[in-house]
């Protein structure tokens, strides 16, 4: 059967080097949009680099990653896990410390401490679906559950993240909202 | 007093787990025997070549399915392909 896939089959290689490229391509975008702070562009920038891969990827032909790869991944994204936890935490830790001298190290600190603190969970979360839950017999159940509390868990880190003492932008200027320890935005407010 | 089976279950969860560590095997004699390449068993395997690499050189623990499809394709048994 004629099928999209095999009209113009693509080699292992062609698909290494497009998804190089496409990595480089989405860094400059990204430091670009970050230099004229538009967030709009990245977001559509990534989704359009999602479906150029895994269109490419539907028509490469051989094996693109086997159990072996998978084994690996999973020991390379532990051992990763847990540097950057051990890094966050002593880095956090550090922050903290140096809070009185530099206010604005005290939400760099807490950012990075909630941000450990959900990668963990969520490690936590997703070994446990894949350890217990993705066996049961009841899959489709537990499998809600799991997403309600994965998201529960995502929006509750957020919140705790952002924090009630901010600066809110109102009628073109910054008002202060709480106790902020660190200044108003320098950049406009619009 | 120590005997195979109590050998087994002392080895850690760990060591049983390192990818890196393989079993001794004859897949390189018996494809050699047949004429393959390690391009084409891993193809009829399912698996990257390097892979296949990997597993002549006894540094990969394959899974029951893959040691199964490579002593198909190699027209063994298992327990003939890898030195347990």
């Amino acid at each position: 059967m004629l099928t999209n896939s095999n009209i113009n089959p693509m080699t292992l290689k062609q698909y290494q080097v497009l998804r190089m490229a496409v990595a480089v391509i989405l860094g400059v975008i990204f430091s670009q949009t970050i230099i004229f702070q538009n967030y709009l562009v990245p977001i559509v920038a990534v989704t359009v680099a999602m479906l150029v891969l895994i269109l490419a990827k539907k028509k490469v032909k051989g094996v693109i990653a086997d159990e072996r790869d998978y084994a690996v991944g999973g020991k390379a994204a532990l051992l990763t896990i847990q540097i950057y936890s051990w890094i966050a935490v002593v880095i956090m830790f550090f922050l903290y410390t140096k809070r009185e001298l530099y206010p604005s190290y005290e939400a760099i600190a807490i950012t990075l401490a909630y941000s450990t603190c959900l990668l963990m969970i969520g490690y936590g979360l997703i070994f446990r679906y894949y350890n217990k839950i993705a066996f049961l017999d009841k899959k489709m159940i537990y499998t809600v559950l799991f997403i309600v509390a994965f998201v529960a868990v995502v929006i509750f880190g957020l919140r705790l993240l952002s924090g009630e003492d901010d600066w809110i932008c109102s009628n073109g200027q910054w008002i202060k909202h709480g106790q902020p320890d660190f200044p108003a935005p320098t950049v406009e407010c619009k | 007093m120590a005997n195979g089976s109590n050998t087994a279950s002392r080895i850690s969860p760990r060591r049983l787990l390192n990818v890196n560590k393989g079993m001794e095997n004859k897949i390189k004699e018996l494809r050699t025997k047949l004429n393959i390449t390690q391009e084409e068993l891993a193809k009829l395997s399912g698996v990257r070549r390097e892979t296949i690499v990997f597993l002549e050189q006894g540094k990969y623990n394959p899974s029951l399915k893959l040691a199964h499809d490579v002593a198909k394709i190699l027209k063994v048994k298992i327990d003939d392909l890898f030195k347990f």
